[in-house]
Parts: structure tokens; C-alpha cells; sequence
């Protein structure tokens, strides 16, 4: 698995285009079973929100999903920096994100950062 | 030695403050500064302290005044967290105070005691949002402590999903 993080707007779906030749498959929008086959999905912590949102487990998934779909590149934006949100989802949504992304970062062999288009790798060998 | 683990919510950071502590062998302090108010507060302890069992931890519980924490000889302590110390410093039976100074003072003692003293914090002003006076305050003041605790410290370490990102000094 390699996963690409950084802020919102950095340069992650560029940076993946540049580098490999793979479909993303949006996070957002995408059937959830298609995730399972996908070569790259985008947008995952809001997939993350999805799932919440139909009363499904994001960890559940994303443990599966790490199981199932070994190869797969995940694109998906650090959101856990700044206030707590008021509103008790946010928080939720919040929280998931970040254990889902520990759980992807942790089976990685690449982590990759981008920051104004710049891409820093922060765990393991750039591919 | 000092040691810095900062980064956003949720991403692993008390994890690896552990992890950093696993290979020390001598006694090790847990100092818990979260208030234990309302559910969620309540839920995040219980969580923390299941990771933590087995680990050789002794907790203890400082929502104030960290300067009065006894550490015995040897020991080595993992403070978490100082988003939490900041916020219980600051506001407090309705007023607001700037925590700052009296804080860095007592990580300094703490400093000086332990073998080896770890503090988890947290990045809170990078959302971009603009809120009411206390908050942004509250952003400006931790943002400060941050400041000076990197200053002090030997390493400081940024946690992305896990991933420790060195900002100073060394990875453990």
C-alpha cells in the first residue's frame, strides 16, 4: 500500500497522476464495493464520512480494506490539526479519520506528504 | 533529555510518546492533565488507559501546577497533554489568564528532575478558522508554549497518521 497525505489543495491527486499510471477512484462519490478493487482512491477521509454516515464501522472497513486491497494508493487529507469542532460528528468524523489513517500509514511500505506541491517522503522509499 | 511529540488530533502521538519510553527501564510517571468532564473526556481516558496497561506506567492525575508533580529518583515521565494543561491553566472559574510563563517554568523543573520527560501537545492552529476572542487566545498562547518547549527540548517529533517527522534533534 502507499498513501499519499498532506493538506487540502497541496498537489496529492497531481502528484499521483505524475507518478503512476493508475485510475482514482473518488472517495466521495465512488460505490463503496468498488474500493475493494480500485487501484487508487482519492478523497478518503471523506469516504470515512460516507461510512459514518450510513452507520457503517470506518475502521472495520479500512482494516478489510487493507487485507483485500494490499496495492491500493490512498490519497487522503490530513484534517486533524487546529480546534476541536464543536459539533459532536465533526469530532467523530474526526477522531475516525485519524485511526483509520494510522492504520493505513502503518501498513504502507510509502508514505508520502505534500506540501505546496512539494512531496516529502516521510515513511519508507519514494517508488 | 526532553522530548517533544506534537501533531493534529488523533494521530497516533501517544502512541509513539509510549513507544519512545518502551526501551526505558527504569520507573516511568504518567502525568494526565485532561480533566475527566463529560462523556467523551471520560471515553478518550479509558481508551488511554487500556493502550497504556502493561506498559509499566504510573499515573497520576495534574490538571494544574505541573511544578508539584514529585517524580522519583530515576524516572522518567510522560506528560500528556499539554493542549488540555493549557486550557485548565487558563480559564478558570470564569476568568482567563495567560498560562504561559508559568508553564514553561514548570516543564523546567520537570526537566530537571526526570531522566527523560515526554510531552505529547497538539497543533490547534492550523484549521485557518477564525473564532471568538478566548479560543484565538487560547490558539496564540499554546502556540507559544509549543515555541518555547521545542526550544528546551532535545527532540521534537511530529506525528502524520502515525509517522513520526523529525523537527529537531533525533527519531527515537
Amino acid at each position: 500500500m502507499i498513501m499519499i497525505t498532506g493538506g487540502a489543495y497541496q498537489g496529492k491527486t497531481e502528484f499521483v497522476r505524475s507518478r503512476f499510471l493508475c485510475s482514482i477512484t473518488d472517495g466521495e462519490a465512488c460505490d463503496l464495493d468498488s474500493v475493494f478493487s480500485a487501484e487508487c482512491i482519492g478523497n478518503y477521509h471523506l469516504l470515512v464520512k460516507r461510512l459514518l454516515a450510513r452507520g457503517d464501522d470506518p475502521i472495520a472497513f479500512t482494516e478489510r480494506l487493507c487485507r483485500e486491497n494490499p496495492d491500493l494508493i490512498v490519497i487522503m487529507n490530513e484534517i486533524g490539526g487546529g480546534i476541536v469542532p464543536i459539533e459532536k460528528e465533526d469530532r467523530i468524523w474526526r477522531e475516525q479519520v485519524g485511526r483509520a489513517g494510522c492504520i493505513i500509514a502503518d501498513i504502507s511500505d510509502t508514505v508520502v506528504r505534500i506540501c505546496c506541491g512539494i512531496p516529502t517522503v516521510i515513511k519508507g522509499e519514494m517508488l | 533529555m526532553m522530548t517533544v511529540i506534537t501533531g493534529g488530533s488523533k494521530c497516533g502521538k501517544s502512541s509513539y510518546a509510549e513507544k519512545i519510553l518502551d526501551n526505558f527501564h527504569g520507573g516511568k510517571l504518567y502525568a494526565a492533565t485532561m480533566l475527566p468532564y463529560g462523556e467523551e473526556a471520560l471515553a478518550a481516558i479509558e481508551r488511554h488507559r487500556k493502550i497504556r496497561a502493561g506498559k509499566g506506567f504510573e499515573t497520576v492525575e495534574k490538571y494544574r501546577n505541573i511544578e508539584e508533580i514529585i517524580i522519583p529518583e530515576g524516572y522518567s515521565v510522560l506528560l500528556e497533554c499539554m493542549a488540555n494543561l493549557c486550557a485548565n491553566e487558563m480559564f478558570r472559574d470564569g476568568s482567563m489568564t495567560d498560562p504561559a510563563e508559568k508553564i514553561l517554568k514548570g516543564i523546567e523543573v520537570l526537566k530537571a528532575k526526570a531522566a527523560h520527560l515526554v510531552i505529547v501537545t497538539n497543533n490547534v492552529g492550523c484549521d485557518g478558522i477564525t473564532y471568538e476572542n478566548g479560543t484565538m487566545e487560547y490558539i496564540k498562547i499554546l502556540g507559544k508554549i509549543n515555541s518555547g518547549l521545542a526550544e528546551m527540548a532535545d527532540n521534537v517529533i511530529e506525528c502524520v497518521y502515525g509517522v513520526p517527522v523529525l523537527l529537531k534533534g533525533k527519531l527515537l
